[in-house]
């Protein structure tokens, strides 16, 4: 049963559209990230969901009822804020029973499931202590205790982590997968860190410019990326394309890069000679050889310990490739580059869209 | 100010903030240490020129006269703890939710609105002082402690929303986006958790109110007879009453400025912070 159901949502402040026509339908249970840069349209898009804003136009649905008019607490929401937002002058304990309180709920059986909620995040022996007392993992804890005590039919996740250090964030990560698995509440979850939204999600919307470019599992999203935008903004270390017109070889298509040819792949739909393309691979399907593939000399070495990418320049421009291990290569070493013509991603130049 | 601040400048930053400090002390404190030399000297040492300043003239006899003659000076000190509860208590019930609204709630020209409140504070006094008084006498409120309170409030009203909506703009969107979430409404947002953050400007204000109800002069002197006489009339009387025996008053005016030296160093902290916090955004 599909749990949320976005139609044809838009919303504008003013002259400015910060979501433009997103649909998006979430089955109960699942767990979406909204993925993009700042100013895309993700947070938008959350308050929305929750209730915060207005819907301009278009309709939300959740469990095939229209909400667009109620409240948030109607809606039976509950969210993580990026700052936490936990009210600074009340306890712990208070701060996650507060929304109990404000139903009418009787203070023993508040008490009780206070009690509950904290034990499973590991806050029972900070129930007394103020947000100020505590670290900023704690505080986040007590931001998703705040959310869970209510045990509401979605969780809604503003950039959660993102005031986090590293190690912190990696821990949280694995903190509310593992919580998501548990309790197997519908999620929607807004970052716009990359390897976050891989990491955690059952499907990633990735947006841009108030749109949703592509709706998809990680690793659709990853190896088969709708548009250009969608390639480069995911991915570590990003996937570097270079401009090329698709000419027709000896039985096989091919992509000439100023005088290299790029062997495409056998084609579904054969792409017509002539078109404007960029062209790139994942930096993991470019492998250095010592005679095969095309010129390139090599200009960065940085190791990060399982791989180390090595970014060279070529006619086409600048190509990363990911060897495993350690490699040693001198910056202006001459080498060859190999692209897996199977994971070679063919872009539409003028429109961004994916042709291979 | 803090002066671990000051660390950052060069030393001549240092000397330049620090006599710019030693002045304002200076001019502040001088007045309030001239009152209370003179309250304690003997009118003859206390009229020479330059005054007297040998131990012997020093004397208690300004404040126990002030004191015997303390039915005035108890009236005065009664009228003006009402007029000043009254005008502080009420401006902040009428002007924190009025703040919340033009800080927070969708008000259309809210910034207008502010702007207009904040203009009646700019008519000097005498202007509306006629006005005022006839349309008070006409009402037969004349000499009337709560009529004086009210029109105390008219003034403490706007600085008290001006004070609260610098610091409600300041707290971040995220809390009440929370509480909206939590399913608490915008009445006991306000309730449960705006105010009790806002202790801080909430003092601030209501201190600075009260002052300013307790040391007014002007409105009092047209508004009062003899009944809702307020202290500082009480004072000015000391001049007339008795062929200005300085030493008196300024006794008198000791004994008037002393609760609101203690209010003001009882809750000195949350002042600091309540302007601190209302005034400088982020």
């Amino acid at each position: 049963m599909t749990a949320i159901e976005l139609k044809n949502v838009s919303k504008t402040f003013g002259t400015y559209t910060a979501c433009r026509d997103v649909s998006l339908a979430i089955p109960e249970g699942e767990f979406v990230t909204l993925l993009g840069a700042s100013g895309c349209g993700k947070t938008t898009t959350l308050n929305m969901v929750a209730g915060l804003e207005d819907v301009s136009s278009g309709d939300i649905l959740m469990g095939g009822r229209r909400v667009n008019d109620l409240s948030p607490v109607q809606r039976d929401v509950a969210m993580v804020f990026q700052n936490y937002a936990l009210y600074p002058h009340m306890s712990v304990a208070r701060n996650i029973g507060f929304t109990l309180k404000m139903r009418g709920m009787d203070a023993s059986e508040v008490r009780k499931r206070v009690e509950k909620v904290a034990a499973s995040l590991e806050l029972s022996s900070m129930l007394d202590r103020l947000p100020s007392q505590l670290s900023g993992g704690q505080q986040q804890r007590v931001a998703i205790g705040r959310a869970l005590v209510r045990e509401p039919k979605i969780f809604l996740f503003d950039e959660p982590f993102s005031n986090l250090d590293a190690s912190l964030r990696m821990k949280m990560r694995a903190e509310v997968k593992e919580l998501h698995q548990r309790l197997g509440v519908t999620s929607i979850f807004v970052t716009h860190d990359q390897e976050e939204a891989m990491s955690i999600s059952d499907r990633i919307a990735v947006m841009n410019q108030g749109r949703i470019e592509q709706l998809g599992t990680p690793e659709e999203i990853y190896s088969r990326p709708a548009t250009r935008y969608v390639a480069t903004f995911i991915g570590s270390p990003r996937i570097e394309l270079a401009p090329g017109i698709i000419e027709q070889g000896e039985g096989m298509a091919v992509a000439k890069v100023g005088s290299t040819a790029i062997q495409l792949a056998a084609q579904a739909r054969p792409i017509e000679a002539g078109r404007q393309v960029e062209v790139g691979a994942r930096p993991e399907y470019v492998k250095l050889s010592e005679d095969k593939g095309v010129r390139a000399v090599v200009r960065l070495v940085q190791p990060v310990g399982p791989t180390t990418h090595v970014t060279l320049d070529w006619e086409g421009g600048t190509l990363v490739s990911s060897v495993p291990g350690f490699v040693r290569l001198a910056p202006g070493t001459a080498t060859f580059a190999e692209i897996d013509p199977n994971h070679l991603l063919v872009f539409d130049r003028a429109s961004g869209e994916r042709l291979s | 100010m803090s002066f671990a601040r000051l660390q950052h400048g060069g030393p001549v930053r240092q000397t330049v903030v620090l006599a710019g400090l030693a002045v304002f002390v200076v001019w502040s404190a001088g007045p309030v240490l001239w009152l209370v030399l003179s309250s304690l000297l003997q009118q003859k040492a206390l009229i020479q020129q330059p005054p007297d300043l040998s131990p012997a003239n020093f004397t208690l006899t300004n404040f126990t006269t002030v004191v015997g003659a303390a039915a005035a000076l108890g009236r005065g000190i009664f009228n003006s703890l009402v007029v000043a509860l009254f005008s502080t208590a009420v401006a902040l019930a009428l002007g924190a939710p009025a703040a919340y609204a033009l800080a927070r709630l969708p008000v259309p020209r809210a910034n207008g609105i502010a702007f207009l409140i904040l203009a009646t504070q700019m008519l000097p006094g005498i202007a509306i002082a006629i006005p005022l008084f006839i349309l008070i006498s006409k009402l037969g409120l004349i000499d009337n402690v709560l009529s004086l309170g009210v029109v105390y409030l008219s003034f403490n009203l706007p600085i008290v929303i001006w004070i609260l909506r610098g610091f409600f703009t300041s707290i971040p969107v995220g809390l009440e986006k929370a509480a909206a979430v939590d399913g608490v409404g915008i009445f006991a947002t306000f309730w449960y958790i705006v105010l009790p953050i806002s202790i801080p400007p909430l003092t601030a204000a209501a201190v600075f109110a009260f002052v300013e109800a307790w040391n007014e002069f002007f409105f009092a002197l047209i508004l009062t007879r003899q009944h809702a006489q307020t202290v500082p009339l009480v004072i000015a009387q000391f001049a007339g009453q008795y062929q200005t025996v300085f030493g008196q008053m300024m006794a008198a005016a000791v004994i008037s400025v002393t609760p609101v030296i203690i209010l003001a160093i009882l809750f000195r902290n949350q002042i600091i912070r309540g302007f601190a916090d209302g005034m400088m955004k982020g």
